[in-house]
């Protein structure tokens, strides 16, 4: 994930820097007249060195001089300078499937962070622009989300409800955690609460035995709040640290499936609801987070399936519209394909990356 | 599907009306919102730019046809553009075949298989599925399960790990069957060895069709995702999942675009039964806001009486109690009033959200507070005073509250039928410039 948004972000990042350069050179000649006047003053033989630079305007050593110039000087960037730019910019965030609000806010923030000010600049062109943009990303990701260090700090059991909407891999979320956790050295049960689809409870199972950890299961049809109760229950008896609430998928907009995880939340009082979505998932992304949050809330978020050749636009969009952080990626099949999300990190090699 | 897309476009149209001359501004404007409101419904960003290039150049170079002001003109070209994209339905035929079903992780595959399996066994068809998802914990024990419910034989061996073989014997056990489906694992473009079995598993069952299963909130992604995969087994068909969240399936679509194949199918709600055909001209007629008849209609021959439901009658406005009783009733076997309402032909009419929001439990106590009602109160409702309403209440065991409240639902449905009826005769009239349409293509 992000490999292909790194690059597009790269080629955009130079486009901006190039379209400020292209800003400074305008004001550049008047700069250039003084030292020029003066070179010949003080060294009447002409030399070979500043004639090619003006011949050759797009040599190095003529960019090394602009933007020397440009470290001297107060720059000036209007919104026309950006205008193709940022589009450019505005449409790789929409290939990497980046929801339209969150672009929009993006740019906005990195128009925002160029445009307009004066700015003394003690630092390269490229660096004003990655940390525009930087800038912007962070403070649409935040800052990650430590599920050692919560649990750790948290009484036990910390009891943790999974949702989101049919098929982003909930269940197999749950074990990935569940054996993630019980390698940090916590004891964990899984309580089964999708009780509504076929062979889910079968699917958990299995997983659970692979892993080597307990399930609470009822039958198929049960009601959920039920099963997810006595997983709670067990736990406190049993003095397990953590309790993972694994639930049936279902859509935002249905109302009785949504009061139906309102009452599982009642009943179990979780510590930590995680919203659980794909990172292939497109403009949708940002409707169905938005509403799971609204109604059920969520602390944070764990996007799967980031091994998609996707270029991590759901994160992003997710992130923007509520505002919570990203937990884990789901990044391949085996229980060990999952990561724990450092958006810094993230941030840094999009950006940075010698990729 | 692309719900916003035809709000957004009637909006910018708008700017268009009582124009003579095709106003390039005007025409820049509608681009603008109609590639914002693609690439919201996900529809691939590539795609976007040529498909808003050609409507833009063919607008403004193109000579209005005779007759036809500039705003129908601009509709038309946008009309046929996006035909274009979806234009193509895969063409499905009762007779003995083998399907592969292919698709992303948790895309829908094995509820779709046994959808599948329920629409051509209604068909009058024998259906057999093999399961040859040998990777997933309780896969087979979900498609058995399903298939349970309604009758067809399923084949599949959980301590199996060879998907092929499994095929191979599947094939075998089921060759009673005229049709196989065969459930595959979920499996993206980068896993080699996952498509090297699945190219295996195509010259194996020598499928009939290789149709790619799609959520329909995928988004950029299902462009190249539908491009490997049909390298890959050369895609037939995409079935659309999960329609009935708020997805808009641009996605989707790009991947039919890509595949050059046709929307076989659509899959929009949880039960076995919702699955619907896709038909083009329903589709487009439903996003340009005329509604789906013919789907409509379609479900109806399948599941009720003649006399069960009269849209006939409902679309005159003389809508009675018992009406709205046998509604009720048809709503059992037709599915969801969202799902109806969807079909008909509505316009860009905006329907009260309390229409919807009568859950199934309240159905069924509203057919017993009508139970109770004597014949001539289910044909004159404004009969019903309160002493009446105190006597229904005691004969159902309810409230006079929810005597009340039902009544209220009651003259909600009956205003936005007669809303419907009004709606036919409006000044824009869809019907009528669809026929045009046809006629120019």
């Amino acid at each position: 994930m992000f490999g292909g948004l790194r690059e597009k972000l790269k080629a955009a990042r130079d486009r901006l820097g190039g379209s400020i350069e292209a800003a400074a050179a305008k004001a550049e000649p008047a700069e250039k007249a003084v030292p020029a006047g003066a070179v010949p003053a003080t060294r009447p033989v002409p030399e070979p060195g500043p004639a090619t630079a003006t011949t050759a305007p797009a040599s190095p050593s003529f960019v090394q001089k602009v933007r020397t110039l440009i470290i001297e000087r107060e720059l000036i960037v209007s919104e026309k300078d950006l205008d193709d730019a940022l589009s450019e910019l505005e449409m790789t965030l929409l290939e990497s499937d980046v929801a339209l609000p969150a672009t929009d806010a993006i740019i906005g923030s990195v128009e925002k962070n160029l445009v307009g000010k004066h700015r003394k600049i003690g630092e390269s062109v490229d660096d004003l622009v990655v940390h525009a943009l930087k800038t912007a990303l962070l403070d649409v990701l935040g800052s990650g989300f430590d599920l050692k260090e919560y649990i750790a700090k948290h009484d036990r059991p910390v009891k943790i409800l999974f949702t989101g909407v049919n098929g982003t891999g909930k269940t197999t979320t749950v074990a990935k955690i569940g054996a993630y956790l019980k390698k940090e050295g916590f004891t964990v049960v899984i309580g089964a609460g999708d009780t509504y689809r076929a062979g889910a409870i079968e699917q958990i199972a299995v997983h659970a035995e692979r892993i080597g950890i307990r399930v609470i299961q009822h039958q198929e049809g049960a009601d959920p709040s039920a099963v997810l109760f006595d997983a709670v229950e067990y736990a406190k008896s049993h003095k397990i640290d953590v309790v993972l609430a694994d639930t049936a998928g279902r859509f935002h907009n249905k109302a009785n499936l949504m009061s139906q995880l309102e009452k599982i939340k009642r009943v179990m009082k979780p510590d930590l609801v995680v919203y659980v979505d794909e990172a292939v998932a497109g403009n949708d992304a940002v409707t169905r987070a938005f509403e799971f949050d609204k109604t059920i809330g969520a602390d944070a978020v764990v996007l799967t399936k980031a091994d998609m050749d996707s270029r991590g636009g759901a994160a992003i969009s997710i992130a923007h519209t509520i505002g919570k952080p990203l937990m884990f990626l789901g990044v391949g099949q085996a229980y060990e394909d999952i990561m724990p999300f450092e958006p810094a990190k993230v941030v840094d090699e999009l950006l940075d990356g010698g990729a | 599907m692309l719900d916003g897309l035809s709000t957004s476009l009637k909006d910018a149209l708008k700017k268009l009306a009582g124009k003579t001359v095709v106003d390039r501004a005007a025409v820049d404007e509608l681009v603008k919102d109609l590639q914002r409101a693609l690439i919201s419904s996900d529809v691939n960003v590539k795609l976007v730019m040529e498909l808003s290039k050609a409507i833009r150049t063919r607008s403004l170079e193109e000579e209005p046809p005779k007759g036809m002001n500039v705003r129908e003109h601009v509709l038309r070209i946008v009309y046929q553009e996006l035909v274009r994209l979806v234009w193509a339905s895969t063409e499905v035929r009762l007779e003995p075949q083998t399907i592969l079903m292919a698709g992303l992780q948790g895309s829908g595959k094995t509820t779709t298989t046994a959808k599948l399996a329920r629409y051509f066994q209604k068909k009058g068809m024998k259906v057999g599925v093999v399961c040859a998802d040998t990777f997933r914990p309780g896969a087979f024990d979900q498609i058995s399960t399903l298939c349970a419910k309604i009758n067809v034989p399923c084949f599949g061996n959980a301590q199996e790990k060879d998907a092929l073989k499994i095929t191979r014997e599947g094939l075998e056990a089921l060759k009673e069957q005229e049709l196989i489906i065969v459930d595959t694992q979920g499996r993206h473009a980068l896993e080699a060895d996952l498509i090297r079995e699945i190219i295996d598993l195509n010259v194996l069952t020598k499928a009939t069709h290789r149709w790619l299963v799609i959520d329909a909130a995928l988004g950029q992604q299902a462009s190249e995702q539908a491009k490997r995969f049909h390298e890959a087994i050369g895609i037939d068909g995409v079935i659309i999942t999960k329609m009935d969240g708020t997805a808009k399936g641009g996605g989707a679509m790009s991947a039919v675009a890509e595949t050059k194949s046709g929307i076989a199918f659509i899959g929009s709600g949880e039960t076995i039964e919702d699955l619907e055909r896709f038909d083009p001209d329903g589709f487009i007629s439903r996003l340009l806001g005329m509604g789906d008849l013919k789907a409509l209609v379609e479900r109806a021959n399948e599941n009720l009486n003649p006399d069960d439901v009269d849209v006939n009658a409902m679309m005159k406005g003389k809508f009675t109690l018992r009406d709205m009783y046998k509604q009720l009733e048809a709503l059992n076997k037709m599915g969801p009033l969202k799902q109806i309402m969807g079909m008909l032909p509505l316009g860009n009419m905006q329907l009260p959200e309390g229409v919807y929001d009568v859950t199934s439990t309240k159905m069924v106590r509203y057919r017993i507070i009508m139970d109770s009602m004597t014949p001539t109160e289910l044909d004159e409702p404004s009969l019903i005073n309160s002493s009446r309403m105190q006597r229904i209440a005691h004969g159902a065991g309810a409230t006079p509250d929810e005597v009340r409240e039902l009544l209220k639902y009651y003259k909600m449905m009956q205003r936005t039928l007669k809303g419907l009826k009004g709606s036919g005769g409006g000044k824009f009239n869809m019907q009528r410039l669809m026929k045009r349409f046809s006629g120019m293509q």
